[in-house]
C-alpha cells in the first residue's frame, strides 16, 4: 500500500521511521530520492557527485530524524540537509576547471532547428561557465530559488542564513548570470 | 514614480514579497521597466535550458543498497542510548535502586552489614560491598548519560529541544532515586554534586518548545561556567574505578 500518497500517510511513515522502522524510512527515500538527486546534481554539477550527495543526505536524515519537528514539510527539511551536504561536498572536492555540466537540452517534439540547437549548446556552455563562477552560496541560493522554487524564507532556512542575506545572495547570483547570458539573450531577442 | 531597480524586478519575477502593488503595476506599464523585466525574464528563461538527466529506473534501488548497511549500523549504535532512555529501562533501574535502598535500610537497622542475608530475599547472597559496587556503577552510568546529553546541548545549534527536554526529565527523575540512595549512605559530597547536575538538567527540562538563540546560549553558559561537564566525567571515572575495586 502506498500510504505515502497522502500527507497523513507521510506523517505515519515519518513517525514509524523515528521509531527505527527501516522499511518506513525506505518508503520516504523512494518518495523523495529524485527530488533530492535533482537538487544535488544542480548544486554539484555532476551525476556521480549528485548520487553521492543524495546518499549522504538520506543517511544524515536517518541520523537526525528525531530532530524533525514537522514545522516544515519533510521535503523542505530534506532540501536543507541536501543543500548542506552538497555545500560540504563542493568545498571538499578539489575545484576542477573542466567540470562538465550535463546540459541535456529539452528537445521539442519536432526536431529542433539548427539555430535552436546552436543556441542551446551555446547557452549550456555559457551557463555552465557562469554557474562555475558563482560562489558556493550563490549557486546554492540560485538553484534553490530558480529550479526548486523555494521562497527566500525557505532558502534562508536551508542554507542557515538570515533572510536578508539569502535575498542578497540570490540577487548577486541572478546579476552574475544575467551579465554572463546577456550576449546570448540580446542576440536572440532581436 | 521612479524606475524599478534590478533587485525589484528580480523579486517581481520570482513573485517574492517586497515590491508594492504600485511597483508591480509600474513594471507592466512603464515601457523602460517593462523592457528590462522582459529581458530579465528571457535571460532567466534561458537557465531552464539546463535540465537534469533523469536517473535510471534502478536509481532508488541503488540508493537504498548503499544506505541500508549504514542505516543498520547506525541503528545498532542508536539502540544503546535509546535503550537507556526507554521508560521501561529507567523504571527497571529505579526498581533496582529502590530494592537496593531497601537492602541498605535493612542492613543498617539490623546492624549487621556484613551478613549477606540481612538484605532480604531479593538480594540474598549479596554482600554490602557488592551492593555498594552496583550503586557506584549505576551512578556512573547515570552520570555518563547526563554528560552525553549536556555535551550534545553544548554542541548543537539546532533550534527546538523537544527530544533533549524529555531526556533531561528522565535523568532528573533517575537522579532523584540516586540521591535517595546516597542520602542513606551518607555520601554528602556526591549528593551535593548531584544537586548541581540536577539544577542544570531541570533548566533543560523546563525550556520552552521554541528556544531563542539567547536562551540556548544561556543554557550552554550554565553548562560550561562551573566546568560541570569536566566534573561529571571525572566523578564518573572515579565511580567506575571504585566499583571495579570493590
Amino acid at each position: 500500500m502506498d500510504y505515502l500518497e497522502t500527507a497523513e500517510g507521510e506523517e505515519i511513515a515519518i513517525d514509524r521511521a523515528r521509531r527505527g522502522d527501516h522499511e518506513a524510512f525506505r518508503a520516504l527515500v523512494d518518495r523523495h530520492a529524485r527530488a533530492v538527486f535533482r537538487l544535488a546534481f544542480r548544486m554539484t554539477g555532476s551525476e556521480v557527485d549528485g548520487e553521492d550527495v543524495a546518499q549522504e543526505t538520506f543517511l544524515k536524515a536517518w541520523k537526525q530524524i528525531q530532530r524533525f519537528d514537522g514545522r516544515a514539510t519533510f521535503g523542505t527539511w530534506l532540501h536543507r540537509i541536501c543543500a548542506n551536504c552538497a555545500l560540504d561536498h563542493i568545498r571538499a572536492r578539489k575545484r576542477k576547471q573542466d567540470v562538465q555540466f550535463d546540459s541535456a537540452v529539452q528537445m521539442a517534439e519536432d526536431a529542433p532547428s539548427p539555430e535552436r540547437m546552436a543556441q542551446s549548446s551555446q547557452v549550456s556552455a555559457i551557463l555552465g561557465s557562469a554557474l562555475d563562477e558563482l560562489t558556493d552560496m550563490e549557486r546554492s541560493a540560485f538553484v534553490l530559488r530558480h529550479y526548486e522554487g523555494l521562497g527566500i524564507k525557505e532558502i534562508s532556512a536551508a542554507l542557515g542564513v538570515q533572510q536578508g542575506a539569502a535575498k542578497h545572495t540570490v540577487f548577486r547570483a541572478v546579476q552574475k548570470l544575467r551579465r554572463a547570458l546577456l550576449p546570448v539573450a540580446a542576440a536572440h531577442r532581436k | 514614480m521612479k524606475h524599478l531597480s534590478e533587485e525589484d524586478l528580480i523579486l517581481i519575477y520570482y513573485n517574492e514579497p517586497g515590491p508594492s502593488a504600485e511597483m508591480r503595476t509600474h513594471a507592466s506599464e512603464c515601457a523602460e521597466c517593462r523592457d528590462a523585466a522582459d529581458l530579465l525574464a528571457y535571460t532567466l528563461g534561458l537557465c531552464d535550458e539546463w535540465t537534469v538527466p533523469e536517473p535510471d529506473t534502478a536509481f532508488e534501488r541503488r540508493l537504498w543498497a548503499g544506505l541500508a548497511p549504514a542505516i543498520a549500523a547506525q541503528s545498532v549504535r542508536r539502540m544503546t542510548p535509546s535503550r537507556w532512555f526507554a521508560p521501561r529501562y529507567w523504571i527497571a533501574v529505579g526498581a533496582v535502586v529502590l530494592l537496593m535502598a531497601g537492602a541498605f535500610v535493612l542492613g543498617r537497622v539490623s546492624g549487621d552489614r556484613n551478613t549477606p542475608n540481612a538484605s532480604g530475599p531479593m538480594l540474598a547472597g549479596l554482600s554490602n560491598q557488592a551492593r555498594q559496587r552496583i550503586l557506584d556503577i549505576s551512578l556512573a552510568d547515570h552520570l555518563d548519560r547526563a554528560g552525553r546529553l549536556l555535551t550534545e546541548i553544548s554542541n548543537t545549534d539546532a533550534p527546538g529541544m523537544a527530544v533533549e527536554r524529555g531526556r533531561a526529565q528522565d535523568l532528573v527523575e533517575e537522579g532523584r532515586l540516586m540521591r535517595q540512595m546516597l542520602k542513606l549512605r551518607g555520601a554528602t559530597s556526591t549528593l551535593a554534586f548531584l544537586d548541581e547536575v540536577e539544577r542544570v538538567l531541570l533548566e533543560v527540562a523546563n525550556t520552552p518548545d521554541t528556544v531563542s538563540e539567547t536562551e540556548m546560549k544561556a543554557v550552554r553558559e550554565r553548562i560550561g561556567s562551573s566546568s560541570l561537564l569536566f566534573k561529571v566525567r571525572v566523578i564518573e571515572a572515579n565511580l567506575r574505578t571504585q566499583g571495579q575495586r570493590l
